[in-house]
């Protein structure tokens, strides 16, 4: 995994209580018990430690928010079009 | 006189309200009847970085016009609000300057925040402008009884006087506390309800990294809702005791019949069933009521997705059959979450549904929520005789208010 992936992993396990030894990108949010208010904690840290905004509203279900591997894959596209943009500026 | 039970029985003589459809029980009614949104563009302060730039803002509050004494128009928003509001409901009940016999009255006037608009202005002045002081009144305007305060000073209320503090169940608590003290005799009169106004950059960036409002609009209970809509306002009712608001020649406008508190004691944010229903029986048992007495329920419905079903499934447990045929609506969606004064402006609703035998809509609503399965009076208000009313409160934390109120004593 790369340090995408191994960063996102570390901000879940940093908010859950008793967090299991391996979390990987298939893992399901869902079995991590991650509830709403969780998970706006969580894109929090995430958006913290990126540099990046992440569109989400906790009355929606959201696709990126499946497993670990799709906030990944989220991540790495906003890290992206942020750099993107950088480099236009 | 005593009821049934041999308490006292509380009146409600005056009532006043400030919102974003109206200040004052007049226009905010009328808005309320045509269902006319409050929510809009932010307009009070600056964007900056906000992604969510709605909420249903009071306009044209002139404190000069609506607070006529210095002190209130020195104050917090939040403390003139409460000052506008309540100075309209006692003059609706007659009193104009000091009570008599002020110690056997209360000013219970509570706030989810209080004077939010000053600290952080405060904190501006300090950490960003590098001032040399804060503005001398940071402290008074901030502090959360101050809205308390200022209106027993206008009316020299000297019996108990302190704000409530319980998120969206402020106002419920204040006037639950208010009515129990009538009741058990502690006091004869008390001025009651809640005040806020909490639209601010850091409240607006609170909240929005919570992730709970809406980008567009507030639909309690249609499928569309996607969020709540931060408001501001206060409602303040003046309450007394039954004998006392006859000997005064006072015209009762209902009675507060019952009022019904509980805990979840679950979580912060993840509303139980439990809490909600147990508080709804507490209140209709304290009225004396059967579930099928009520003709409409204020609901809380914050058009939140978990709120609109826990409050829908928590009504048909209590209501069992009649909740088939109970007139329910989410004025939210008009007037906004007004979150400590939510409970204020809602008793209003639920009182001049009473007066007007109408009940008021939930607007902007396309089709029914999943699991949201009640009359919530879409779109257009309806004229039904409204007897009895609930109104309920469900703060975060899981705390719960209801109150129950009728027609007045004949």
């Amino acid at each position: 995994m790369d340090e995408v992936a191994n960063k996102i992993i570390g901000i879940l396990k940093k908010n859950m209580k008793d967090p299991p030894e391996t979390v990987s990108l298939d893992t399901k949010l869902s079995e991590l018990e991650i509830e709403s208010l969780d998970l706006a904690v969580i894109v929090f840290d995430i958006e913290d430690t990126f540099g990046i905004q992440i569109p989400y509203n906790a009355n929606e279900e959201v696709q990126d928010f499946a497993t670990v591997g799709s906030v990944v894959e989220r991540v790495r596209s906003l890290v992206g079009e942020k750099g993107a943009a950088g480099a236009a500026a | 006189m005593t009821g049934a039970n041999g308490a006292r029985r509380v009146v409600i003589t005056g009532q006043g309200v400030v919102s974003s459809i109206g200040t004052g029980v007049g226009s905010f009614w009328a808005s309320m009847r045509q269902g006319v949104c409050g929510v809009g563009p932010i307009t009070n302060i600056p964007l900056q970085d906000l992604y969510i730039t709605i909420a249903s803002e009071v306009k044209d509050f002139d404190p000069r016009e609506r607070c006529p004494s210095k002190p209130l128009m020195l104050a917090d928003r939040y403390s003139q609000f409460a000052g506008a509001a309540a100075i309209e409901a006692m003059t609706q009940a007659g009193f104009q300057g000091r009570v008599e016999n002020g110690e056997r009255a209360a000013s219970i006037i509570g706030s989810g925040i209080g004077g939010l608009i000053t600290i952080e202005k405060g904190y501006e002045d300090l950490f960003i402008l590098r001032k040399k002081a804060t503005h001398p009144l940071t402290l008074l305007r901030s502090i959360g009884s101050s809205a308390a305060a200022h209106v027993s000073i206008e009316y020299g209320i000297k019996g108990p006087c302190f704000g409530t503090v319980s998120a969206c169940s402020t106002a419920a608590h204040a006037i639950g506390l208010a009515y129990q003290m009538v009741r058990a005799g502690m006091v004869d009169l008390g001025v009651a309800g809640a005040s806020e106004a909490c639209i601010t950059f850091g409240s607006m960036r609170s909240w929005q990294a919570m992730r709970v409002l809406s980008p567009d609009g507030c639909w309690p209970f249609a499928k569309r809702r996607n969020g709540t809509v931060l408001g501001e306002g206060a409602g303040i009712l003046v309450l007394e005791e039954w004998e006392h608001a006859k000997a005064r020649g006072a015209k009762p406008l209902a009675e507060l019949m019952g009022f019904g508190m509980t805990s979840d004691a679950a979580d912060m944010v993840n509303p139980d069933i439990e809490g909600p229903t147990v508080a709804m029986q507490l209140a209709l048992k304290d009225a004396g009521l059967a579930p099928a007495d009520i003709d409409y329920i204020n609901a809380h419905g914050t058009a939140t997705t978990v709120n609109d079903i826990n409050e829908t499934r928590a009504i048909r447990r209590v209501f069992g059959n009649a909740a088939n045929t109970v007139s329910v609506s989410s004025t939210k969606s008009m007037h906004g979450h007004c979150l400590g004064a939510g409970g204020g402006v809602e008793a209003v609703a639920c009182l001049q549904a009473m007066q007007d035998n109408f009940v008021p809509p939930t607007i902007g609503f396309d089709e029914p929520g999943a699991e949201c399965d009640l009359d919530y009076t879409p779109n257009e208000g309806r004229a039904r005789e409204v007897t009895y009313t609930m109104s309920n409160s469900f703060a975060f934390g899981g705390l719960n208010a209801v109150l129950v109120f009728g027609p007045p004593p004949a």
